[in-house]
């Protein structure tokens, strides 16, 4: 091996570049703005943890208000929607494996379109449903409800349209990883006598539980970040109820008038911190359950 | 190794190609004319630039679309690189963005142009960019919220006379109480906020006492109270529901959204509307609150004198010519235009039609008006739905200004 070879660079290079730029750099440029005061416009300002010391501790802020209130509202969601969007694409995924099922890909197609759909224009076609005057929810089920004003049901349209349009995702990864799960295991358990119930619990869950993880993970941390669907829908109504936290950093940082970016940053970066410690915990427990 | 040498020198050649595109084009033969205008207002300001071009000027004009515009300013200004020659802001980002340093004076500009000048203009729409004597703007024109009616409707409950003398008053909508059939609503809650900050005026209020915001003030109070009695009475679409739909739908009297909605109301099939004052608490004064685009230069120090007399020829050709701005149904700021017999076939000409209805277009001034209306536009809802308690609302109303501020203005102090 005289000559050092350059093919990896090139293959890893590009990632390297576009990650350095896009991610990395930005990220600890987001840190540092967080111990600053910042109006985007002129130079960022040192002040130290005051901005951490603000959202934290000072109960008279309305920082401090708002960073709770969004952090309580973001959990909601999570702790709401990522079972959701966890259990129903794994029943549907392994619906679809039943042989008496026709026109799979069809129906795949179906659950995975919405996905693809702009929040902003799947909002749209929600509220109208879901309009007391003009919708089906008035009309059909004579609801005399107005669902995005009112709790419970501004909460329930957030989770609605939230599986409606990620539901696809996480079923075509868990489709592909039980295609990808030996045959022999189900036959060897038709013979020793198994049944659905016991198959599935024995030999598809186990045989999945990377993926599993995967989107476990993956989907908590896409929740937290959740932003379009109470915007759209509720706009954070009826009283701040369904404001959730990343609403509330980009009115900081990008609402009216003059930016507040250094508090928002100090928001984030408090927000990537929950996301990473929950996300590394979730990954401990689960994985350490899968060696077990 | 040949191999190598030239996969390296494809991939320097697209990583130029790719990074060169990143850059911002320092094309001295073209004035690079930022807006945050999207949608039809978009296509309309295309067209008036595509005109200006047609008139083969020394320095194109290009028009460039961009939603995000206030991050993307903020962006450009910090690295200096691709800031644009001209933009469209809004009045209410001037008193800041003057007092972070990056405006120009827009003087150097219209220097050889002597009719861009305060008297060819509606007068609030070009004070609005004059900072302590200072000119940075030039008004394209004011955006307002109005109020529309129902033709159908007032003629079937025969209340027309409430629009008699230009105003009509909560206590004229009041007495509506119990007469409408069920479904139908004597005004929405659209662009709430903005009616708010109207009462606010017709109470003798300010949002600004001795440089202080002032929120939590009896004349808010007052404002607030007053258009809840509407809500109380059950005369307001319902909380949560689509007004400004249900008022399209022909079930709502009164709507008080925006002058550029007009467009939208005419789109639909059967409805008999037209257009008057936002509704006041009383019968003596009236207040429509009001917002303005503005033509600025930020802060460039590549940009040329002859760019600059290229703007100054662009901003003529849009006061002589900005009769198609009215299409989008926009107040235009050009006195020629207005004053114009084209300009009364459009709808938002109502506003222009006397000293009163021009007097009746407040703009806020105040440096941290932002802050104020996004407090009121949180919590107004709220608060005239009877879901929040009024005062304590009020209290947090003003923390929600004053803890904005302080961050703001620390900000600044570096």
């Amino acid at each position: 091996m005289r000559k050092k070879s350059f093919a990896p660079v090139f293959f890893v290079g590009p990632h390297l570049v576009l990650f350095l730029i896009f991610i990395l750099i930005p990220t600890i440029y987001g840190i540092y703005a967080s111990f600053t005061k910042w109006n985007l416009m002129n130079d960022p300002q040192w002040i130290g943890v005051a901005n951490y010391k603000t959202i934290l501790f000072d109960t008279t802020s309305t920082f401090h208000a708002q960073f709770f209130n969004g952090l309580t509202n973001t959990f909601i969601f999570v702790a709401i929607s990522v079972p959701l969007l966890i259990v129903i694409p794994l029943l549907v995924a392994v619906s679809l494996e039943h042989r008496k099922v026709n026109l799979k890909g069809i129906i795949q197609a179906i659950i995975y379109i919405p996905g693809l759909i702009s929040i902003s224009a799947a909002a749209l076609i929600w509220l109208l449903l879901f309009n007391k005057q003009l919708g089906i929810a008035g009309n059909i089920f004579h609801s005399q409800v107005a669902w995005p004003a009112t709790q419970p049901y501004a909460w329930i349209i957030i989770f609605v349209i939230t599986v409606w349009g990620g539901v696809g995702g996480n079923m075509i990864i868990y489709r592909a990883s039980i295609a990808g799960v030996s045959k022999d295991l189900y036959e060897a358990a038709e013979m020793d006598g198994a049944g659905a119930n016991r198959k599935f619990f024995s030999i598809t869950l186990p045989s999945i539980r990377f993926p599993l993880i995967y989107t476990f993970v993956m989907t908590t941390a896409g929740a937290f970040n959740v932003f379009g669907q109470p915007l759209m829908m509720t706009d954070g109504g009826p009283r701040q109820t369904t404001h959730v936290l990343m609403m509330y950093i980009r009115q900081l940082a990008f609402g009216h008038g003059e930016s507040i970016a250094g508090m928002a940053s100090a928001m984030a970066v408090l927000l990537g911190m929950v996301i990473l410690v929950i996300s590394a915990l979730q990954y401990y427990v689960m994985n350490r359950n899968a060696n077990e | 190794m040949r191999k190598r040498g030239i996969i390296m020198m494809i991939t320097v050649f697209i990583l130029s190609i790719v990074l060169s595109a990143c850059g911002s084009s320092s094309d001295s033969k073209t004035i690079t004319f930022w807006t945050p205008l999207t949608g039809d207002d978009g296509a309309y300001m295309d067209q008036l630039v595509k005109e200006y071009n047609a008139t083969n000027p020394e320095i194109q004009v290009k028009h460039v679309i961009t939603a995000d515009m206030y991050t993307k300013i903020s962006t450009v200004l910090n690295s200096g690189k691709g800031v644009p020659d001209l933009a469209i802001i809004h009045a209410d980002r001037v008193p800041g963005f003057v007092k972070q340093g990056v405006l120009e004076q827009i003087d150097s500009a219209i220097a050889g142009h002597p009719e861009i000048k305060e008297e060819n203009y509606l007068p609030q729409a070009w004070a609005t960019g004059n900072i302590d004597g200072t000119q940075y703007t030039v008004p394209l024109d004011i955006h307002s919220n109005t109020m529309y009616y129902n033709k159908d409707l007032l003629k079937q409950y025969d209340v027309e006379y409430f629009l008699d003398d230009d105003i009509v008053t909560i206590d004229e909508m009041l007495s509506l109480q119990g007469k409408l059939d069920e479904g139908d609503y004597v005004v929405n809650d659209a662009l709430l906020g903005w009616v708010i900050l109207a009462q606010i005026q017709n109470l003798g209020g300010a949002i600004e006492e001795n440089g202080q915001p002032a929120v939590n003030t009896p004349v808010m109070k007052q404002a607030f109270e007053e258009v809840k009695r509407i809500a109380d009475a059950g005369l307001m679409t319902p909380f949560g529901e689509d007004g400004y739909l249900m008022f399209q739908s022909g079930n709502v009297l009164f709507s008080t959204d925006g002058t550029w909605s007009s467009t939208a109301h005419a789109a639909v099939e059967g409805l008999n509307f037209g257009v008057t004052n936002i509704y006041s608490t009383t019968a003596d004064k009236f207040t429509n609150r009001a917002s303005s685009h503005l033509f600025a230069m930020l802060k460039n120090d590549k940009r040329s004198d002859e760019k600059e007399a290229g703007i100054g020829a662009f901003l003529e050709f849009i006061r002589q010519n900005s009769i198609e701005w009215a299409k989008a149904g926009q107040i235009v700021a050009s006195k020629e235009v207005i004053e114009s017999p084209d300009y009364s076939q459009y709808m938002q000409s109502f506003f222009t039609s006397n000293e009163k209805e021009v007097e009746s277009l407040y703009i806020y001034t105040y440096e941290y008006y932002p802050y104020v209306a996004e407090a009121v536009d949180t919590y107004c809802a709220d608060i005239v739905r009877g879901n929040v308690d009024l005062d304590e609302t009020l209290q947090t109303m003003q923390k929600f200004v004053e803890d904005k501020i302080a961050e703001s203005s620390k900000a600044e102090a570096n």
